[in-house]
């Protein structure tokens, strides 16, 4: 029998960590079907699961963010194969970086920085962590950086539009009955 | 219009946000573009260097690799990946280096394209000069 007299922060925090749950079973089918994309070079990925990094850190706070990023890394890079190696590095530097300034970014703006504004930053984030972090462990060579300008143009044309996808997904789900009770926590005081 | 859509999407620091980092993408293309000229191609292979040739003479060199031959050539000082046997063509689509630094990879096939040295400055390749 289902009991319909429970706690509502207790069910609050139920529904909060469902909903964790499936957006890191999305962002892991984004990283996944991701790697399956052609792509112009190695470094060079769109960072879709990064729209379910926006939207847990916009209903739930930075450290539902950075569950969500470092999980979908560790289970997306088991599924990929490519555990521990150096691409699954860059990956989880990129990853580090990008959720660092993002939760930062939010701390310290709150409302006045969007989900666009965020994601940008984020993405840019990634681009600097991932080359910093070949540089500094792979290719101990200068002309690495020449890719950089490349990285950096592309990733801000892939923060926006991961922005705006974002956006409208936190449209979508905060008009949904199930997000009704939730009022965006204020930056910095989160729990999840 | 989708354009003004996203646009009323953006707070004003979004919009700022935005801004900067395309005036820092601006900038580092522009740091990117000042390398000096360098002066010979160096072909890396799993690490080992397997062909290096001055920048200054056109030429075209095919590369055996585990995928198979990759062809390199050097035209009017720049050097480029003419042909690969790779799938992907990757390393043909990233296109022509010519300054200090630069590089080209191709993956499949091990390789590692760079340019090396200073086209300015060629005698500081040498250690001495004896006549």
């Amino acid at each position: 029998m289902t009991s319909s007299a429970v706690d509502p922060a207790e069910l609050e925090r139920i529904r909060r960590r469902i909903f964790l749950a499936l957006f890191i079973a999305l962002a892991v089918a984004l990283h996944t079907l991701e790697a399956l994309l052609p792509s112009p070079a190695p470094w060079f990925r769109l960072g879709f699961a990064n729209i379910l990094t926006l939207t847990a850190l916009f209903l739930y706070g930075g450290r539902a963010a950075w569950s969500v990023t470092l999980a979908r890394i560790a289970v997306g890079s088991l599924f990929l194969g490519t555990l521990f190696s150096p691409g699954f590095l860059l990956s989880l530097s990129g990853g580090v970086a990008a959720v660092a300034l993002m939760t930062g970014a939010r701390a310290l703006a709150g409302r006045r920085l969007g989900p666009v504004g965020i994601s940008v930053l984020g993405a840019a984030g990634h681009a600097a962590g991932q080359v910093l972090i070949a540089w500094l462990l792979l290719i101990r060579h200068d002309g690495i950086w020449t890719l950089f300008p490349f990285l950096l143009l592309f990733s801000l044309g892939t923060g926006i539009a991961n922005g705006v996808a974002a956006d409208l997904l936190l449209e979508l789900l905060r008009g949904h009955p199930a997000f009704a009770g939730l009022a965006a926590p204020p930056p910095g005081e989160d729990e999840a | 219009m989708a354009l003004k859509a996203i646009w009323r999407r953006l707070t004003s620091l979004d919009r700022l946000v935005v801004l900067l980092l395309l005036l820092g993408v601006g900038a580092a293309f522009v740091l990117v573009g000042q390398r000096p000229r360098g002066a010979q191609v160096v072909v890396e292979q799993g690490g080992r260097v397997v062909f290096t040739a001055p920048l200054r003479e056109d030429r075209t060199v095919s590369l055996p690799g585990p995928h198979g031959e990759t062809v390199v050539a050097i035209r009017q000082g720049r050097a480029c990946i003419a042909g690969a046997s790779c799938p992907n063509k990757v390393c043909m689509g990233m296109g022509e280096v010519s300054r200090q630094g630069e590089m080209i990879a191709c993956v499949p096939n091990a390789l590692l394209l760079h340019i090396e040295g200073d086209a300015d400055d060629e005698t500081k390749d040498y250690d001495l000069l004896s006549r």
